[in-house]
């Protein structure tokens, strides 16, 4: 018995030692610390305040809190991918709705137990429609999603900055921002670490629902078989066109969600431009791709890339080193992985942990 | 009201905004015919907007900005050579990948090196100089429109008819075109697509590198943080609406430059900014809803068909 476990632990830790994905990691971070070392910083004492940043004194409450945005949308664009549809709007769908339900948050009266559902319900319906407009265009009208849902992302934000400039600017203050969130309109706060977040638990949630999905429904089912031959899943009586909708439906609501976290759990003011600052929609994909779409692997590579940024910011603080290295880091690991990783298209991925992970990774 | 708009200025305006666009199209289409998808032009673009500010100010000369400029672009092309022909990797990913890794990096670089947050402008930094070619430059309300410009203007413009002789009237644009169709035919005869594919890749970094440099020396002289802001995607759809074709890419880069510059117009004439800024954005998307026969093969690929 203990044998059969320590077997296995051994397995494991061989496969993660010459798994591709560690070998990236250690890429990424060999060459991190060659840049910082070529720009004249110390990459020993960078790395080291990276390191305490992130997990000591408020660092661990902040890579918490920093998780919930970066863990939804990776499973927001994970649903899509896993359908095989590239949905690069999360972004657009992220503003938009967290405007919505900042709106809400702001103008609706009540208390907030009816509040702050009402807003996040809010925010992921205006994300799901805004997901609506690239899924009809590519079922109505045959225009690839990867396209229009990024265009669509600048739009968003357009149209957000009008709104926000010109109907709901507080005059009080000289941003270019939304009146604050009431305190009764606030996200609540758990008492651990210091205060994180309640959505955090809304992205377990999330996290605990996509699993059972994907692993015991028939819908996970089809959609994973679109997402690995889209022809024969049509001709396996499966309504792709129909598929193809829903997922992004739910893929703009999530988005729509974590907007409206972030506004009314975190910024409590919506200031034009600001939300898209931090590019968490493209941080989530990247964790995603880096996760092979799966919920649970999305959760753990979730918190390591906000360890990652938080780690990064007390680096920026301590070190003199600018935070962006993170977003450097985490652009290589998936350039390596994606080099490394590389399966030719319609191959089909066996059912071996390492050739699944890089037929995905290799090929959305 | 139509003459006051549609005047000379705003055709000026036009072509400067035409010419980043242009440049990272043409360097889109070449992957495109040698059958290569071109998704990394915007962090390309913005890389190479980045180098040629670092490289005229370390020199104070616009000839090693631009130096600079391509040899950033080409360096992000390279990996993307490199993973999406040599190690078989999916090009989308590894395009979304490095446009990260451009932000990232330039986000990164910009303080490390210069000691700024979000503009770097510094009298060093050596522009582009608008060279106004003799005679032509008289012609009225053309002349200063196209022939008073910067040298990766006309160069832009030159590489228009360049690049469809290149491709439809040599052997090596054949060739080209070859691998990018008929791969396996291609191979049979020869000719390696490995070493076209890296070539169009390695082109369309140097064009995106370009279209970088005239970004940050030509319109304006500074760098500001994601100052490609868009551009690079409007280049790949322009590769699209243009059938990869080098006039039919040139008449779409015309086409969103003019939104783009109506924009500025329209800006001028009180419209909020918020609202003409998404303008060249609004007339891809309707750009692509008019002409949306043309891509069932892209629509192929991003489905995992």
């Amino acid at each position: 018995m203990l044998e059969r476990v320590l077997n296995q632990v051994r397995d494991m830790s061989r496969r993660a030692v010459v798994s591709p994905v560690t070998f990236s990691l250690l890429f990424a971070f060999a060459l991190a610390a060659a840049i910082v070392a070529v720009t004249g910083g110390d990459p020993l004492a960078a790395g080291g305040e990276m390191f305490t940043g992130a997990v000591t004194g408020s660092g661990l409450r902040n890579t918490l809190g920093r998780s919930v945005p970066i863990i939804g949308m990776a499973l927001a664009v994970s649903i899509a991918f896993r359908s095989g549809i590239i949905n690069l709007g999360g972004e657009g769908q992220m503003v938009i709705g967290g405007l919505a339900g900042t709106i809400v948050a702001i103008y609706v009266p009540g208390p907030g137990y009816v509040i702050v559902p009402l807003a996040m319900l809010a925010g992921a319906v205006v994300g799901a429609v805004w997901g609506l407009l690239p899924a009809y265009g590519q079922t109505w009208l045959r225009l690839p999603i990867l396209i229009t849902s990024l265009l669509l992302n600048y739009v968003a934000r357009a149209i957000t900055g009008y709104l926000v400039r010109f109907q709901l600017l507080d005059d009080a203050v000289t941003l270019t921002s939304t009146r604050q969130v009431p305190e009764t309109a606030r996200m609540p706060k758990m008492p651990i670490f210091g205060g994180v977040s309640l959505s955090l638990i809304l992205v377990i949630v999330l996290v605990a629902l996509l699993w059972m999905v994907y692993t015991r429904s028939v819908a996970g089912y089809e959609s994973q078989m679109t997402g690995f031959n889209m022809r024969s899943a049509r001709y396996g009586g499966i309504d792709v066109e129909q598929r193809t909708v829903q997922v992004m439906v739910v893929a703009g609501a999530i988005g729509g969600l974590i907007g409206t976290h972030l506004i009314i759990g975190e910024a409590l003011r919506f200031i034009d431009g600001e939300l898209v600052l931090a590019g968490f929609a493209w941080t989530g994909l990247l964790v995603s791709l880096l996760a092979v779409n799966r919920p649970i692997p999305i959760f753990i590579t979730g918190m390591f890339f906000s360890a990652l940024q938080i780690g990064g910011l007390a680096m920026q603080r301590n070190a003199g080193v600018s935070w962006r290295l993170s977003q450097v880091l985490q652009a290589v690991v998936i350039v390596a992985v994606a080099c490394r990783l590389a399966i030719r298209r319609g191959e089909r991925p066996s059912t071996e942990v390492s050739d699944a992970e890089s037929a995905a990774v290799g090929e959305v | 009201m139509f003459e006051q708009i549609f005047d000379a200025a705003l055709f000026d305006s036009a072509t400067r905004a035409m010419i980043p666009i242009l440049l990272a199209a043409l360097g889109g289409m070449i992957c495109e015919r040698a059958g290569v998808f071109q998704i990394a032009l915007e962090g390309i673009m913005l890389a190479g907007a980045f180098a040629a500010v670092a490289g005229s100010y370390l020199a104070i000369s616009w000839t090693l900005g631009v130096v600079f400029g391509i040899a950033a672009g080409m360096l992000i092309s390279l990996a993307l050579a490199y993973g999406c022909v040599t190690r078989r990797g999916d090009p989308i990913v590894l395009g979304i990948a490095l446009n990260l890794l451009a932000m990232g990096l330039t986000g990164f670089l910009l303080p490390q090196l210069f000691d700024v947050r979000g503009v770097f402008q510094h009298p060093r930094i050596d522009g582009l100089d608008r060279i106004a070619i003799p005679i032509l430059s008289d012609i009225p309300w053309i002349g200063p429109v196209l022939f008073d410009n910067t040298i990766l203007t006309y160069v832009a413009l030159l590489l228009v008819p360049a690049l469809w002789v290149f491709l439809f009237r040599t052997p090596v644009g054949l060739r080209l075109r070859g691998v990018g169709e008929r791969p396996l035919a291609a191979e049979t005869l020869g000719v390696s697509p490995t070493v076209y594919k890296y070539g169009a890749v390695l082109a369309s970094g140097a064009l995106a590198g370009l279209a970088g440099a005239q970004l940050s020396l030509g319109n304006v002289v500074q760098f500001a943080e994601n100052m490609s802001s868009g551009r690079g995607w409007v280049a790949v759809v322009a590769v699209m609406l243009g059938r990869a074709h080098p006039v039919g890419v040139l008449a779409a880069a015309a086409l969103f430059a003019l939104a783009e510059a109506l924009g500025f117009r329209f800006q001028g004439n009180g419209l909020p900014v918020q609202i003409t800024d998404a303008l060249p954005f609004v007339v891809t998307l309707l750009a692509l809803i008019i002409a949306r026969k043309r891509f069932a093969r892209l629509l192929d690929l991003t489905t995992a068909a």
